[in-house]
């Protein structure tokens, strides 16, 4: 085989083995059976043809360039490999100067009396009121957006005052970003012809015309079992009653014994080992639980996923392709030996915003695949809200999209709003980099994520925060200042997503 | 079939600017880089890898030696490939590329590829058989990639992040 035939292999082999075992593999494979039968297909040259049509169809990404070192996989922009690794060392050196100036370690193994203790309260950690008051989370929304907005490619031709190439907004980066067009094109299955739940389920609408045959299309899906097809069914929306088992089908998750076993492993690790991570943790769960009158019943579930969640180590394996790296420390009275080195926290996040699991706690109520379907979004969707890279679903693109979308269609609204000092982006970040979650009724939420695991991209978050600016523009025209313009978009309580983003892509003149 | 980089002696880029470089202000587009190879026996050249920053388009002309008496003649390779598909964004600036002999243009492929079709009764292969030697290399192929995949053992899955029971840690390192 030549050099790139067995990278190729390689590939491929650790492709399958991370297959192994689940449903999609079982499909492939008799899939794969299947069309060996047909005559038309032959054997000699099986490789070849499918390599070519790798290449042509451009359906599937081709394994990345053997020259390119693993940094290139997670982020292939130097400026922006760069600006993550000084933003890591600013949380770095704001959580080490915690441990120092409060005289607490890192992490300490618990003494046995306290580890009785938590296991017996383990199920009601919310009763507790520890003395938080001295912790500060490690940064604020507004620390990452000024770093944002601070990122500069030093090969873009840009010069210092403003002209026609700056842009308006505050993202300063050319990363590629869909117009509308593209995005009609991207999100067809939410134009006016489809049926949508969020819209045609609503109850001045007769059930015969949609939503009982949508609801009879996924009931199909489930029994066979097939995810592909739950990906594609779950654009038009999922059925409150078969959301839960929807969602672990496109995500892979079934509750095996071993994962059972491995969910209680981790609560063992939590129980023996007291991290000061642990403090922000209970500190950030408080302030989610207690601001939000749908989500303050989760608040234990809450505590038990996100401790379990920083012992994961499997989650160290998704560093492959974000662009942050996990903390690094030494084990006391080792510093720089090799082989006590070890991450901190063990899953090398040091940061995770409790809102994104509260949502799942109204599917879920097994502690097990609560966590399991949490940590699989965590790894494949929300990482990027939380670090910068060039992805089309990062941060970063997501913010300069919705400027975008912003400044090109609804450019009154844009110039009116910069002029007052209201950079549209300074109130909508907060929403996008909580994939709204706390901002929505619930079920409007729900409704949004199924098309964030439908179309397996965040750009609908950006899609949204634009969409409600021009539900909202007529108020915004006439308001003179920052604070009357957040005072308008403070509540998004009462929004119907679907309608929203329905009338933005499909039905504004462009 | 093993390969073997080349040495070859990549020269500084030159600018194509018309006009004095000096007094004329517009930013040329067009940079040319020189790569010789000094000293090396006449090779078949099967593969260019770099990495971009920045180029739109690629254009490659190599000035081949034909026979001792005609002279070397420059023949385009290829022209204007396209390196990054909108010069103003990020796309494609600095990926890693790999430029080979054959870019031969889309060429058709079989049906069944494009039109997966869905399970159907198994149909008894009737007429010809495929060449044994070709098929008994796909199935050696195939038998190693299964020995590569049982080699691999799956890894501890609880993962564990302690040395030897201790987990005591002072502060966070910075390299």
């Amino acid at each position: 085989m030549s050099q790139e035939e067995s990278d190729i292999s390689l590939i491929i082999a650790q492709i399958v083995q991370k297959l192994k075992g689940s449903n999609l593999y079982a499909q492939l494979e008799r899939q794969a059976w299947a069309s060996l039968q047909r005559p038309e297909i032959k054997l000699e040259s099986l490789k070849e043809d499918i390599k070519e049509f790798f290449k042509i169809s451009g359906l599937f990404p081709l394994p990345s360039h053997p020259a390119a070192p693993p940094e290139h996989l997670k982020e292939p922009l130097v400026y922006m490999r760069k600006a993550q690794g000084s933003w890591e060392k600013r949380i770095l050196k704001s959580l080490n100067s915690m441990c120092t100036e409060l005289s607490i370690p890192l992490a300490r193994k618990r003494p046995v009396g306290e580890q009785k203790e938590l296991l017996n309260k383990w199920n009601e950690m919310g009763t507790d009121e520890p003395d938080l008051s001295l912790f500060r989370p490690v940064y604020a929304p507004k620390d990452f957006l000024e770093v944002l907005i601070n990122l500069r490619n030093p090969n873009y031709e840009n010069g210092d005052s403003l002209s026609f190439r700056t842009h308006l907004g505050l993202i300063q980066v050319p990363l590629k970003v869909k117009d509308i067009p593209e995005l009609k094109e991207c999100f067809i299955e939410l134009g006016l012809n489809t049926g949508q739940l969020g819209i045609d389920d609503s109850t001045q609408v007769p059930p015969e015309l949609f939503e009982n045959e949508h609801v009879r299309i996924g009931q199909k899906v489930l029994a066979e079992q097939d995810s592909a097809a739950a990906q594609q069914y779950v654009r038009q929306g999922s059925p409150t009653a078969l959301r839960a088992e929807l969602w672990a089908l496109i995500l892979n998750i079934s509750s095996q014994p071993e994962d059972i076993l491995y969910y209680e492993q981790l609560k063992t690790n939590v129980i023996q080992h007291d991290l000061l991570v642990d403090s922000l943790i209970y500190k950030d769960v408080k302030l989610t639980a207690s601001n939000d009158d749908y989500y303050f019943v989760f608040e234990d579930y809450l505590y038990q996923v996100l401790l379990c969640f920083s012992r994961d180590t499997s989650v160290l394996s998704h560093f492959a392709y974000n662009s942050a790296s996990p903390p690094k420390s030494y084990i006391r009275g080792k510093l720089g030996l090799e082989e006590y080195a070890v991450f901190y926290p063990p899953n090398g996040k040091s940061n995770v915003i409790a809102s994104s699991i509260a949502p799942l706690c109204f599917l879920y109520h097994e502690p097990s695949k609560l966590y399991q379907i949490f940590r699989e979004m965590y790894v494949r969707f929300f990482f990027r809200l939380h670090s910068i890279s060039s992805h089309p679903s990062g941060i970063v693109s997501l913010c300069l999209l919705f400027e975008t979308l912003l400044q090109t269609y609804l450019p009154q609204l844009f110039y009116h709003l910069r002029e007052i000092g209201a950079q549209p982006l300074r109130i909508s970040f907060k929403w996008m980099v909580r994939a709204f979650s706390g901002y929505l009724a619930t079920d409007q939420l729900l409704l949004l994520w199924d098309r964030i695991l439908g179309y397996n991209s965040l750009e609908i978050l950006a899609v949204l925060a634009a969409a409600v600016f021009a539900f909202r523009a007529v108020n915004l025209m006439e308001v003179t200042s920052l604070a009357a313009a957040e005072a308008v978009l403070a509540d998004l309580s009462t929004l119907k997503v679907m309608p929203l983003l329905q009338i933005f892509l499909f039905a504004t003149v462009t | 079939m093993s390969r073997v980089s080349v040495p070859c002696h990549v020269k500084g880029t030159v600018a194509l600017q018309v006009g004095d470089v000096r007094t004329s202000h517009g930013r040329p587009g067009v940079l040319v880089i020189d790569v010789t190879f000094p000293s090396v026996a006449p090779f078949e050249l099967q593969e260019i890898t770099f990495k971009n920053y920045y180029t739109a388009f690629l254009s490659i002309r190599v000035r081949q030696h034909t026979s001792m008496h005609t002279p070397a003649k420059w023949v385009t390779c290829l022209r204007d490939h396209c390196l990054m598909p909108n010069p103003h964004s990020e796309e494609g600036a600095q990926d890693y590329v790999s430029l080979f002999k054959h870019q031969s243009p889309s060429m058709t492929f079989p049906k069944w590829l494009s039109h997966p079709v869905p399970c159907e009764q198994p149909v008894p292969l009737l007429e010809g058989l495929p060449d044994p030697s070709r098929v008994s290399s796909e199935v050696q192929q195939m038998w190693a990639l299964t020995e590569m995949i049982r080699a691999s053992h799956t890894s501890a899955r609880i993962g564990r992040f302690d040395v030897d029971g201790c987990y005591d840690l002072n502060l966070l390192s910075y390299t």
